[in-house]
Protein backbone atom coordinates (compact mmCIF):
# COMPACT_ATOMS: atom_id res chain seq x y z
CA UNK A 1 0.00 0.00 0.00
CA UNK A 2 2.80 2.42 0.85
CA UNK A 3 4.58 2.24 -2.45
CA UNK A 4 1.62 3.06 -4.72
CA UNK A 5 0.76 6.06 -2.55
CA UNK A 6 4.28 7.38 -2.76
CA UNK A 7 4.34 6.73 -6.47
CA UNK A 8 1.07 8.57 -6.86
CA UNK A 9 2.30 11.55 -4.86
CA UNK A 10 5.55 11.56 -6.81
CA UNK A 11 3.64 11.56 -10.10
CA UNK A 12 1.51 14.45 -8.88
CA UNK A 13 4.59 16.40 -7.87
CA UNK A 14 6.15 15.82 -11.27
CA UNK A 15 2.96 16.96 -12.99
CA UNK A 16 3.01 20.16 -10.96
CA UNK A 17 6.63 20.79 -11.88
CA UNK A 18 6.13 20.28 -15.57
CA UNK A 19 2.81 22.08 -15.72
CA UNK A 20 4.22 25.38 -14.52
CA UNK A 21 7.90 25.68 -15.41
CA UNK A 22 7.62 29.47 -15.59
CA UNK A 23 6.26 29.89 -12.08
CA UNK A 24 9.32 28.68 -10.23
CA UNK A 25 11.58 30.95 -12.24
CA UNK A 26 9.34 33.98 -11.78
CA UNK A 27 9.08 33.43 -8.04
CA UNK A 28 12.67 34.60 -7.66
CA UNK A 29 12.05 38.03 -9.18
CA UNK A 30 12.81 41.13 -7.12
CA UNK A 31 10.10 43.68 -6.26
CA UNK A 32 11.57 46.04 -8.85
CA UNK A 33 11.48 43.38 -11.57
CA UNK A 34 7.90 42.50 -10.68
CA UNK A 35 6.89 46.16 -10.90
CA UNK A 36 8.55 46.39 -14.30
CA UNK A 37 6.66 43.35 -15.66
CA UNK A 38 3.40 44.54 -14.12
CA UNK A 39 3.84 48.00 -15.68
CA UNK A 40 3.29 46.43 -19.13
CA UNK A 41 -0.38 46.04 -18.26
CA UNK A 42 -3.00 48.72 -17.66
CA UNK A 43 -3.10 49.84 -14.03
CA UNK A 44 -5.77 48.04 -11.97
CA UNK A 45 -8.75 50.30 -11.30
CA UNK A 46 -9.20 52.04 -7.95
CA UNK A 47 -12.07 49.63 -7.30
CA UNK A 48 -9.92 46.56 -8.03
CA UNK A 49 -7.17 47.84 -5.73
CA UNK A 50 -9.53 49.19 -3.06
CA UNK A 51 -11.79 46.14 -2.82
CA UNK A 52 -8.78 44.00 -1.89
CA UNK A 53 -8.53 46.08 1.33
CA UNK A 54 -11.99 44.96 2.49
CA UNK A 55 -10.99 41.96 4.61
CA UNK A 56 -9.38 44.36 7.10
CA UNK A 57 -11.17 47.68 6.47
CA UNK A 58 -14.67 46.40 5.67
CA UNK A 59 -16.76 46.18 2.50
CA UNK A 60 -16.16 49.37 0.46
CA UNK A 61 -13.84 50.39 3.32
CA UNK A 62 -16.91 50.91 5.50
CA UNK A 63 -16.11 49.18 8.80
CA UNK A 64 -16.43 51.93 11.40
CA UNK A 65 -16.49 49.87 14.57
CA UNK A 66 -13.06 48.25 14.69
CA UNK A 67 -9.41 48.91 15.38
CA UNK A 68 -8.39 48.87 11.75
CA UNK A 69 -9.78 52.21 10.58
CA UNK A 70 -12.52 52.84 7.99
CA UNK A 71 -11.52 54.16 4.57
CA UNK A 72 -14.99 54.93 3.17
CA UNK A 73 -15.44 58.68 2.76
CA UNK A 74 -11.83 59.41 3.72
CA UNK A 75 -10.50 62.69 2.45
CA UNK A 76 -8.54 62.05 -0.74
CA UNK A 77 -5.47 64.08 0.21
CA UNK A 78 -5.31 62.58 3.69
CA UNK A 79 -5.42 59.06 2.24
CA UNK A 80 -2.63 59.86 -0.22
CA UNK A 81 -0.43 61.52 2.40
CA UNK A 82 -0.86 58.66 4.87
CA UNK A 83 -0.28 55.88 2.34
CA UNK A 84 2.83 57.60 1.03
CA UNK A 85 4.09 57.97 4.59
CA UNK A 86 3.47 54.26 5.25
CA UNK A 87 5.23 53.43 2.00
CA UNK A 88 8.27 55.51 3.02
CA UNK A 89 8.22 53.92 6.50
CA UNK A 90 7.79 57.46 7.83
CA UNK A 91 4.67 56.85 9.92
CA UNK A 92 4.63 54.36 12.81
CA UNK A 93 2.60 51.20 12.16
CA UNK A 94 2.98 47.46 12.77
CA UNK A 95 1.42 46.42 9.45
CA UNK A 96 0.74 49.15 6.90
CA UNK A 97 4.37 49.71 5.88
CA UNK A 98 4.43 46.07 4.75
CA UNK A 99 1.22 46.61 2.79
CA UNK A 100 1.75 50.08 1.30
CA UNK A 101 5.21 49.59 -0.21
CA UNK A 102 3.84 47.72 -3.24
CA UNK A 103 1.63 50.54 -4.55
CA UNK A 104 2.71 53.14 -7.09
CA UNK A 105 1.77 56.77 -6.47
CA UNK A 106 -0.82 56.53 -9.25
CA UNK A 107 -2.37 53.45 -7.62
CA UNK A 108 -2.51 55.23 -4.25
CA UNK A 109 -4.30 58.14 -5.94
CA UNK A 110 -6.79 55.78 -7.64
CA UNK A 111 -7.60 54.15 -4.30
CA UNK A 112 -7.91 57.60 -2.70
CA UNK A 113 -10.51 58.56 -5.32
CA UNK A 114 -12.38 55.29 -4.85
CA UNK A 115 -12.62 55.54 -1.06
CA UNK A 116 -13.37 59.28 -1.08
CA UNK A 117 -16.39 58.51 -3.28
CA UNK A 118 -17.86 55.92 -0.86
CA UNK A 119 -20.45 57.08 1.68
CA UNK A 120 -18.97 57.34 5.19
CA UNK A 121 -21.61 54.96 6.47
CA UNK A 122 -21.25 51.62 8.26
CA UNK A 123 -21.61 48.54 6.05
CA UNK A 124 -24.25 47.15 5.67
CA UNK A 125 -25.68 50.52 4.74
CA UNK A 126 -28.80 51.28 6.75
CA UNK A 127 -31.93 53.31 6.20
CA UNK A 128 -32.84 56.07 8.66
CA UNK A 129 -35.11 53.65 10.55
CA UNK A 130 -32.27 51.19 11.07
CA UNK A 131 -33.41 48.64 8.50
CA UNK A 132 -30.86 47.36 5.99
CA UNK A 133 -30.92 49.07 2.62
CA UNK A 134 -31.92 46.63 -0.10
CA UNK A 135 -30.01 48.57 -2.71
CA UNK A 136 -26.27 48.46 -2.43
CA UNK A 137 -24.26 51.14 -4.10
CA UNK A 138 -20.63 51.31 -5.06
CA UNK A 139 -18.97 54.03 -7.00
CA UNK A 140 -15.63 54.10 -8.70
CA UNK A 141 -14.00 51.63 -11.02
CA UNK A 142 -14.06 51.61 -14.78
CA UNK A 143 -17.80 52.13 -15.25
CA UNK B 1 -23.27 52.91 -9.63
CA UNK B 2 -21.45 50.21 -11.54
CA UNK B 3 -24.23 48.78 -13.60
CA UNK B 4 -25.24 48.15 -17.14
CA UNK B 5 -26.99 51.11 -18.64
CA UNK B 6 -30.51 50.68 -19.94
CA UNK B 7 -29.17 51.10 -23.47
CA UNK B 8 -26.53 48.41 -22.93
CA UNK B 9 -29.14 46.09 -21.48
CA UNK B 10 -31.41 46.55 -24.46
CA UNK B 11 -28.47 45.81 -26.73
CA UNK B 12 -27.57 42.67 -24.82
CA UNK B 13 -30.92 41.20 -23.96
CA UNK B 14 -33.50 42.97 -26.14
CA UNK B 15 -36.04 45.62 -25.18
CA UNK B 16 -38.37 43.19 -23.42
CA UNK B 17 -35.68 42.48 -20.85
CA UNK B 18 -35.59 46.10 -19.81
CA UNK B 19 -39.29 46.78 -19.71
CA UNK B 20 -40.69 48.11 -16.48
CA UNK B 21 -39.03 49.99 -13.68
CA UNK B 22 -37.05 49.14 -10.62
CA UNK B 23 -34.06 47.87 -12.54
CA UNK B 24 -31.58 49.04 -9.97
CA UNK B 25 -33.46 48.19 -6.83
CA UNK B 26 -33.15 44.50 -7.20
CA UNK B 27 -36.24 42.54 -6.44
CA UNK B 28 -37.27 39.31 -8.07
CA UNK B 29 -39.87 41.15 -10.10
CA UNK B 30 -37.22 43.41 -11.59
CA UNK B 31 -35.44 40.63 -13.40
CA UNK B 32 -36.43 39.50 -16.77
CA UNK B 33 -35.83 35.92 -17.77
CA UNK B 34 -33.54 37.39 -20.39
CA UNK B 35 -31.15 38.97 -17.87
CA UNK B 36 -27.85 37.13 -17.76
CA UNK B 37 -28.01 34.21 -15.37
CA UNK B 38 -24.90 33.66 -13.27
CA UNK B 39 -24.81 30.36 -11.41
CA UNK B 40 -22.47 29.67 -8.50
CA UNK B 41 -21.55 26.20 -7.30
CA UNK B 42 -20.39 26.37 -3.68
CA UNK B 43 -21.44 28.79 -0.92
CA UNK B 44 -18.15 29.03 0.98
CA UNK B 45 -16.01 32.15 1.17
CA UNK B 46 -15.29 32.20 -2.58
CA UNK B 47 -18.88 31.67 -3.71
CA UNK B 48 -20.34 34.03 -1.11
CA UNK B 49 -17.88 36.84 -1.84
CA UNK B 50 -18.53 36.42 -5.55
CA UNK B 51 -22.32 36.64 -5.16
CA UNK B 52 -22.05 39.74 -2.98
CA UNK B 53 -19.55 41.62 -5.13
CA UNK B 54 -21.36 40.73 -8.35
CA UNK B 55 -24.55 42.16 -6.85
CA UNK B 56 -22.77 45.31 -5.66
CA UNK B 57 -21.45 45.83 -9.18
CA UNK B 58 -24.56 44.83 -11.10
CA UNK B 59 -28.13 45.13 -9.87
CA UNK B 60 -29.60 43.34 -12.85
CA UNK B 61 -28.07 39.94 -13.33
CA UNK B 62 -29.87 36.90 -12.01
CA UNK B 63 -27.73 35.03 -9.48
CA UNK B 64 -28.28 31.45 -8.36
CA UNK B 65 -26.15 29.74 -5.74
CA UNK B 66 -26.10 25.96 -5.43
CA UNK B 67 -25.03 24.90 -1.93
CA UNK B 68 -26.10 21.72 -0.13
CA UNK B 69 -25.69 23.07 3.41
CA UNK B 70 -28.08 25.61 4.97
CA UNK B 71 -25.28 26.94 7.18
CA UNK B 72 -21.64 27.87 6.63
CA UNK B 73 -18.97 27.76 9.35
CA UNK B 74 -15.84 29.86 8.89
CA UNK B 75 -12.51 28.05 9.19
CA UNK B 76 -10.61 31.23 10.16
CA UNK B 77 -11.01 31.44 13.94
CA UNK B 78 -11.91 27.77 14.37
CA UNK B 79 -8.57 26.91 16.03
CA UNK B 80 -9.59 29.27 18.82
CA UNK B 81 -12.65 27.11 19.47
CA UNK B 82 -10.22 24.51 20.82
CA UNK B 83 -9.09 26.71 23.73
CA UNK B 84 -12.56 28.13 24.31
CA UNK B 85 -11.77 31.64 23.04
CA UNK B 86 -14.21 31.33 20.13
CA UNK B 87 -17.46 29.47 19.58
CA UNK B 88 -18.69 27.61 16.50
CA UNK B 89 -21.98 29.53 16.81
CA UNK B 90 -20.10 32.78 16.36
CA UNK B 91 -18.42 31.42 13.22
CA UNK B 92 -21.61 30.04 11.66
CA UNK B 93 -23.86 31.90 9.20
CA UNK B 94 -26.98 31.16 7.20
CA UNK B 95 -27.71 32.44 3.69
CA UNK B 96 -30.62 34.76 4.54
CA UNK B 97 -28.63 37.89 3.64
CA UNK B 98 -27.91 36.48 0.21
CA UNK B 99 -31.60 35.77 -0.39
CA UNK B 100 -33.09 38.95 1.02
CA UNK B 101 -30.44 41.55 0.40
CA UNK B 102 -28.38 40.37 -2.52
CA UNK B 103 -31.29 38.80 -4.37
CA UNK B 104 -29.62 35.44 -4.75
CA UNK B 105 -31.74 32.43 -5.62
CA UNK B 106 -30.48 29.78 -3.18
CA UNK B 107 -30.73 26.18 -4.35
CA UNK B 108 -30.10 23.86 -1.42
CA UNK B 109 -28.83 20.90 -3.36
CA UNK B 110 -25.59 19.27 -4.42
CA UNK B 111 -24.19 20.00 -7.86
CA UNK B 112 -23.12 16.77 -9.53
CA UNK B 113 -22.24 17.55 -13.16
CA UNK B 114 -21.71 20.27 -15.75
CA UNK B 115 -23.01 20.02 -19.31
CA UNK B 116 -20.66 22.47 -21.02
CA UNK B 117 -22.44 22.23 -24.39
CA UNK B 118 -25.88 23.01 -23.01
CA UNK B 119 -24.49 25.33 -20.32
CA UNK B 120 -26.28 23.51 -17.55
CA UNK B 121 -25.42 22.32 -14.06
CA UNK B 122 -27.16 19.19 -12.88
CA UNK B 123 -27.96 18.84 -9.19
CA UNK B 124 -28.47 15.67 -7.17
CA UNK B 125 -32.27 15.94 -7.25
CA UNK B 126 -32.07 15.72 -11.06
CA UNK B 127 -32.85 19.34 -11.96
CA UNK B 128 -30.73 20.99 -14.67
CA UNK B 129 -29.95 24.67 -14.06
CA UNK B 130 -29.01 26.73 -17.13
CA UNK B 131 -26.33 29.39 -16.90
CA UNK B 132 -24.78 32.12 -19.00
CA UNK B 133 -21.72 32.15 -16.75
CA UNK B 134 -20.83 29.52 -14.18
CA UNK B 135 -18.60 30.12 -11.16
CA UNK B 136 -17.28 27.07 -9.34
CA UNK B 137 -15.82 27.42 -5.85
CA UNK B 138 -16.08 24.01 -4.24
CA UNK B 139 -12.87 24.09 -2.21
CA UNK B 140 -10.51 21.22 -1.52
CA UNK B 141 -10.99 17.55 -0.92
CA UNK B 142 -8.80 15.48 1.40
CA UNK B 143 -6.31 12.78 0.37
CA UNK B 144 -7.08 10.34 3.16
CA UNK B 145 -5.00 7.61 1.50
CA UNK B 146 -1.76 9.54 2.22
CA UNK B 147 -1.99 7.96 5.68
CA UNK B 148 -2.77 4.25 5.38
CA UNK B 149 -5.72 3.26 7.54
CA UNK B 150 -7.18 6.79 7.70
CA UNK B 151 -10.52 7.51 6.03
CA UNK B 152 -13.40 9.97 5.73
CA UNK B 153 -15.40 7.64 8.01
CA UNK B 154 -12.75 7.79 10.77
CA UNK B 155 -12.52 11.57 10.32
CA UNK B 156 -16.28 11.84 10.89
CA UNK B 157 -15.91 9.67 13.99
CA UNK B 158 -13.11 9.45 16.54
CA UNK B 159 -10.29 10.88 14.39
CA UNK B 160 -11.48 14.33 13.24
CA UNK B 161 -9.17 16.27 10.93
CA UNK B 162 -11.25 19.36 11.76
CA UNK B 163 -9.84 21.06 8.67
CA UNK B 164 -13.36 22.01 7.65
CA UNK B 165 -14.84 23.81 10.62
CA UNK B 166 -18.00 22.29 12.07
CA UNK B 167 -18.87 19.05 13.90
CA UNK B 168 -15.30 17.78 13.61
CA UNK B 169 -14.03 20.93 15.37
CA UNK B 170 -16.48 20.28 18.21
CA UNK B 171 -15.35 16.64 18.38
CA UNK B 172 -11.67 17.60 18.55
CA UNK B 173 -12.42 20.09 21.33
CA UNK B 174 -14.29 17.40 23.24
CA UNK B 175 -11.28 15.08 22.93
CA UNK B 176 -8.84 17.77 24.09
CA UNK B 177 -11.11 18.54 27.07
CA UNK B 178 -11.24 14.82 27.96
CA UNK B 179 -7.48 14.35 27.66
CA UNK B 180 -6.14 12.45 30.71
CA UNK B 181 -3.64 14.34 32.88
CA UNK B 182 -0.23 14.10 31.21
CA UNK B 183 -1.82 12.71 28.01
CA UNK B 184 -0.52 13.10 24.47
CA UNK B 185 -1.98 14.88 21.44
CA UNK B 186 -0.43 14.15 18.05
CA UNK B 187 -1.02 16.44 15.07
CA UNK B 188 0.05 15.28 11.60
CA UNK B 189 0.74 18.27 9.33
CA UNK B 190 0.61 17.72 5.55
CA UNK B 191 2.89 18.62 2.67
CA UNK B 192 1.76 20.22 -0.58
CA UNK B 193 -0.62 23.16 -0.74
CA UNK B 194 -3.25 23.13 1.99
CA UNK B 195 -5.68 25.55 3.61
CA UNK B 196 -4.07 28.30 5.71
CA UNK B 197 -0.36 27.33 5.87
CA UNK B 198 0.34 28.38 9.51
CA UNK B 199 -2.89 26.88 10.88
CA UNK B 200 -1.58 23.44 12.04
CA UNK B 201 0.98 25.26 14.23
CA UNK B 202 -1.58 27.79 15.36
CA UNK B 203 -3.81 24.85 16.32
CA UNK B 204 -1.01 23.22 18.33
CA UNK B 205 -0.40 26.55 20.07
CA UNK B 206 -4.09 27.08 20.94
CA UNK B 207 -4.26 23.57 22.39
CA UNK B 208 -1.01 24.21 24.32
CA UNK B 209 -2.25 27.47 25.83
CA UNK B 210 -5.36 25.63 27.03
CA UNK B 211 -3.48 22.59 28.38
CA UNK B 212 -0.99 24.83 30.16
CA UNK B 213 -3.86 25.89 32.40
CA UNK B 214 -5.84 22.67 32.84
CA UNK B 215 -3.41 19.85 32.09
CA UNK B 216 0.13 21.24 32.44
CA UNK B 217 1.98 17.93 32.02
CA UNK B 218 0.20 17.02 28.77
CA UNK B 219 2.28 16.92 25.56
CA UNK B 220 1.64 17.92 21.97
CA UNK B 221 3.66 16.31 19.21
CA UNK B 222 3.57 17.71 15.68
CA UNK B 223 4.60 15.18 13.04
CA UNK B 224 5.38 17.13 9.90
CA UNK B 225 5.60 16.04 6.28
CA UNK B 226 7.60 19.25 5.62
CA UNK B 227 10.91 20.69 6.82
CA UNK B 228 9.74 24.27 7.32
CA UNK B 229 6.48 26.18 7.54
CA UNK B 230 5.01 29.69 7.41
CA UNK B 231 6.02 31.72 10.51
CA UNK B 232 8.13 28.77 11.76
CA UNK B 233 10.73 31.03 13.44
CA UNK B 234 7.95 32.81 15.35
CA UNK B 235 6.48 29.55 16.58
CA UNK B 236 9.86 28.08 17.59
CA UNK B 237 10.73 31.31 19.40
CA UNK B 238 7.50 31.51 21.36
CA UNK B 239 7.33 27.76 22.08
CA UNK B 240 10.90 27.96 23.46
CA UNK B 241 9.97 30.91 25.62
CA UNK B 242 6.65 29.55 26.88
CA UNK B 243 6.45 25.80 26.38
CA UNK B 244 10.00 24.51 26.89
CA UNK B 245 10.39 23.76 23.19
CA UNK B 246 13.57 21.80 22.51
CA UNK B 247 13.90 20.51 26.11
CA UNK B 248 12.89 17.17 27.61
CA UNK B 249 9.99 19.00 29.34
CA UNK B 250 8.64 20.45 26.11
CA UNK B 251 4.87 20.90 25.99
CA UNK B 252 5.13 21.17 22.17
CA UNK B 253 7.54 19.16 20.03
CA UNK B 254 7.89 19.34 16.26
CA UNK B 255 9.45 16.62 14.12
CA UNK B 256 10.49 17.68 10.62
CA UNK B 257 10.06 15.39 7.62
CA UNK B 258 13.82 14.94 7.40
CA UNK B 259 13.86 13.68 11.00
CA UNK B 260 11.16 11.10 10.34
CA UNK B 261 8.12 13.32 10.89
CA UNK B 262 5.97 12.05 8.06
CA UNK B 263 3.03 9.99 9.37
CA UNK B 264 2.26 7.11 7.00
CA UNK B 265 -0.07 4.75 8.85
CA UNK B 266 -2.87 4.93 11.39
CA UNK B 267 -3.84 2.02 13.61
CA UNK B 268 -7.21 3.32 14.78
CA UNK B 269 -7.86 0.38 17.08
CA UNK B 270 -4.68 1.01 19.11
CA UNK B 271 -4.59 4.80 18.57
CA UNK B 272 -1.13 4.50 17.08
CA UNK B 273 0.54 6.41 14.24
CA UNK B 274 3.50 4.99 12.35
CA UNK B 275 6.04 7.35 10.80
CA UNK B 276 8.01 6.94 7.56
CA UNK B 277 11.03 5.83 9.59
CA UNK B 278 8.94 3.07 11.19
CA UNK B 279 8.49 4.61 14.62
CA UNK B 280 5.17 3.86 16.31
CA UNK B 281 3.60 6.64 18.37
CA UNK B 282 0.65 5.97 20.65
CA UNK B 283 -1.45 8.97 21.58
CA UNK B 284 -4.67 9.86 23.36
CA UNK B 285 -5.75 12.24 20.60
CA UNK B 286 -4.67 11.83 16.98
CA UNK B 287 -5.41 14.75 14.65
CA UNK B 288 -4.38 13.94 11.07
CA UNK B 289 -4.62 16.86 8.66
CA UNK B 290 -4.60 15.11 5.27
CA UNK B 291 -2.97 16.56 2.14
CA UNK B 292 -5.42 18.39 -0.12
CA UNK B 293 -6.50 18.16 -3.73
CA UNK B 294 -9.26 19.83 -5.75
CA UNK B 295 -12.83 19.00 -4.71
CA UNK B 296 -14.60 15.91 -5.99
CA UNK B 297 -16.93 18.13 -8.04
CA UNK B 298 -13.93 19.80 -9.71
CA UNK B 299 -12.58 16.36 -10.59
CA UNK B 300 -15.90 14.77 -11.62
CA UNK B 301 -16.91 17.75 -13.76
CA UNK B 302 -13.60 17.60 -15.61
CA UNK B 303 -12.44 21.05 -14.46
CA UNK B 304 -9.32 19.55 -12.84
CA UNK B 305 -8.48 18.02 -16.24
CA UNK B 306 -6.91 14.96 -14.61
CA UNK B 307 -4.63 16.97 -12.30
CA UNK B 308 -4.56 17.59 -8.57
CA UNK B 309 -5.73 21.23 -8.91
CA UNK B 310 -7.87 23.17 -11.39
CA UNK B 311 -6.04 24.98 -14.23
CA UNK B 312 -7.13 28.58 -14.84
CA UNK B 313 -6.53 31.61 -17.05
CA UNK B 314 -4.66 34.17 -14.96
CA UNK B 315 -6.52 37.32 -15.96
CA UNK B 316 -10.12 36.31 -15.28
CA UNK B 317 -9.86 32.96 -13.48
CA UNK B 318 -11.82 31.34 -16.28
CA UNK B 319 -11.30 27.62 -16.75
CA UNK B 320 -8.76 26.78 -19.46
CA UNK B 321 -11.37 24.41 -20.90
CA UNK B 322 -14.36 26.75 -21.10
CA UNK B 323 -14.37 30.58 -21.03
CA UNK B 324 -17.91 30.60 -19.61
CA UNK B 325 -16.83 28.78 -16.47
CA UNK B 326 -14.79 30.59 -13.80
CA UNK B 327 -13.00 28.88 -10.94
CA UNK B 328 -12.01 30.34 -7.57
CA UNK B 329 -10.64 29.43 -4.18
CA UNK B 330 -8.68 26.56 -2.69
CA UNK B 331 -9.31 24.15 -5.59
CA UNK B 332 -7.54 26.37 -8.16
CA UNK B 333 -3.94 25.82 -9.26
CA UNK B 334 -3.03 29.44 -8.52
CA UNK B 335 0.51 30.41 -7.39
CA UNK B 336 -1.01 31.73 -4.15
CA UNK B 337 -1.56 30.50 -0.61
CA UNK B 338 -4.84 28.73 -0.01
CA UNK B 339 -6.51 31.27 2.27
CA UNK B 340 -9.97 32.71 2.73
CA UNK B 341 -8.74 36.19 1.91
CA UNK B 342 -7.30 34.93 -1.39
CA UNK B 343 -10.57 33.16 -2.24
CA UNK B 344 -12.52 36.34 -1.46
CA UNK B 345 -10.23 38.52 -3.54
CA UNK B 346 -10.19 36.06 -6.46
CA UNK B 347 -14.01 36.22 -6.27
CA UNK B 348 -13.88 40.01 -6.71
CA UNK B 349 -11.62 39.64 -9.76
CA UNK B 350 -14.12 37.21 -11.29
CA UNK B 351 -17.12 39.41 -10.41
CA UNK B 352 -15.49 42.39 -12.12
CA UNK B 353 -14.43 40.29 -15.14
CA UNK B 354 -17.98 38.98 -15.64
CA UNK B 355 -19.46 42.48 -15.31
CA UNK B 356 -16.96 43.70 -17.90
CA UNK B 357 -17.64 40.79 -20.26
CA UNK B 358 -21.42 41.23 -20.03
CA UNK B 359 -20.95 44.90 -20.90
CA UNK B 360 -18.73 44.01 -23.86
CA UNK B 361 -15.59 45.47 -22.25
CA UNK B 362 -12.16 43.91 -22.01
CA UNK B 363 -11.71 42.86 -18.34
CA UNK B 364 -9.28 45.05 -16.41
CA UNK B 365 -5.97 44.09 -14.84
CA UNK B 366 -6.49 41.91 -11.76
CA UNK B 367 -4.86 42.55 -8.39
CA UNK B 368 -4.97 40.15 -5.44
CA UNK B 369 -3.77 40.89 -1.92
CA UNK B 370 -3.44 38.39 0.90
CA UNK B 371 -2.81 40.38 4.05
CA UNK B 372 -3.24 37.67 6.63
CA UNK B 373 -2.79 37.14 10.31
CA UNK B 374 -1.96 34.22 12.57
CA UNK B 375 -1.51 33.89 16.30
CA UNK B 376 0.55 31.79 18.69
CA UNK B 377 -1.29 32.98 21.77
CA UNK B 378 -3.59 35.74 22.92
CA UNK B 379 -0.55 37.97 23.21
CA UNK B 380 1.55 37.02 20.19
CA UNK B 381 0.33 37.60 16.64
CA UNK B 382 2.04 37.67 13.24
CA UNK B 383 1.16 39.36 9.96
CA UNK B 384 1.94 38.52 6.35
CA UNK B 385 1.51 40.84 3.37
CA UNK B 386 1.33 38.97 0.06
CA UNK B 387 0.65 40.98 -3.08
CA UNK B 388 -0.09 39.03 -6.25
CA UNK B 389 0.66 41.17 -9.31
CA UNK B 390 -0.64 40.22 -12.72
CA UNK B 391 2.17 38.94 -14.94
CA UNK B 392 0.42 37.93 -18.17
CA UNK B 393 0.12 34.15 -17.87
CA UNK B 394 0.61 34.02 -14.11
CA UNK B 395 0.86 36.08 -10.92
CA UNK B 396 4.03 37.50 -9.37
CA UNK B 397 4.37 37.53 -5.62
CA UNK B 398 5.65 40.38 -3.47
CA UNK B 399 5.81 39.21 0.12
CA UNK B 400 6.68 40.51 3.59
CA UNK B 401 6.32 38.83 6.96
CA UNK B 402 6.46 40.47 10.37
CA UNK B 403 9.71 39.76 12.20
CA UNK B 404 10.24 37.58 15.25
CA UNK B 405 9.29 39.92 18.03
CA UNK B 406 10.37 40.28 21.64
CA UNK B 407 8.51 43.56 22.19
CA UNK B 408 5.31 42.67 24.09
CA UNK B 409 3.40 45.63 22.65
CA UNK B 410 4.06 44.69 19.04
CA UNK B 411 3.24 41.04 19.73
CA UNK B 412 0.00 41.92 21.45
CA UNK B 413 -1.23 44.46 18.91
CA UNK B 414 -0.73 41.90 16.13
CA UNK B 415 -2.75 39.36 18.13
CA UNK B 416 -5.51 41.98 18.48
CA UNK B 417 -5.28 42.72 14.75
CA UNK B 418 -5.77 39.01 14.11
CA UNK B 419 -9.03 39.01 16.09
CA UNK B 420 -10.06 42.28 14.42
CA UNK B 421 -9.34 40.71 11.01
CA UNK B 422 -11.49 37.66 11.76
CA UNK B 423 -14.49 39.75 12.83
CA UNK B 424 -14.28 42.15 9.89
CA UNK B 425 -13.62 39.35 7.41
CA UNK B 426 -16.73 37.43 8.48
CA UNK B 427 -18.85 40.57 8.02
CA UNK B 428 -17.15 41.29 4.70
CA UNK B 429 -18.06 37.87 3.32
CA UNK B 430 -21.46 37.17 4.88
CA UNK B 431 -23.17 40.56 5.37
Amino acid sequence: MKFPIKKQLFTLALCAMFAAPGLAAKAKLTDAQINEINAQYPMPTGKMLGDSCAACHGTLGAEFGEGMPPLAGMNRDDFIALMKAFKANAFPTVVMHDVAYVYSDAEIEAMADYFAAQPAQQWPHLNADGTVKTQVNATGGAQ
Amino acid sequence: MSSLSRRQLIKLFGASAVAGTGLFGFSNQAWSNKSAHIVIVGGGIGGAAFAKYLRIADANVRITMIEPNPLYTFCPGSNEVLNGHETLDNLTFNYDTFKSRFGVNMVQDKAVAIDYEKRQVRVASGQAISYDKLVVSTGPDFMFDAVEGYSAELAAGDFPHAWKAGPQTAMLKKQIDALPQGGTVVISSPDGAYRCPPAPYERASMIASHLEKVNPTAKILILDSKNSFTFDKHYWYYWTERHGYGTDKARISWIAEKDGGRAVKLDAQNKTLTTASGEKIKADVINIIPPHKASKFAVDSGLAQGGRWVPFNAKTFSSTMDPNVHVIGDMVDAPMSKTGMIAGNQAKVVAQAIVDELAGREPGTPFIANNCVAIISDDYGMTIADTHRFGGDTYLLQKRLSKVEANPYERRIRAELAKNWQRTFRKEIFS
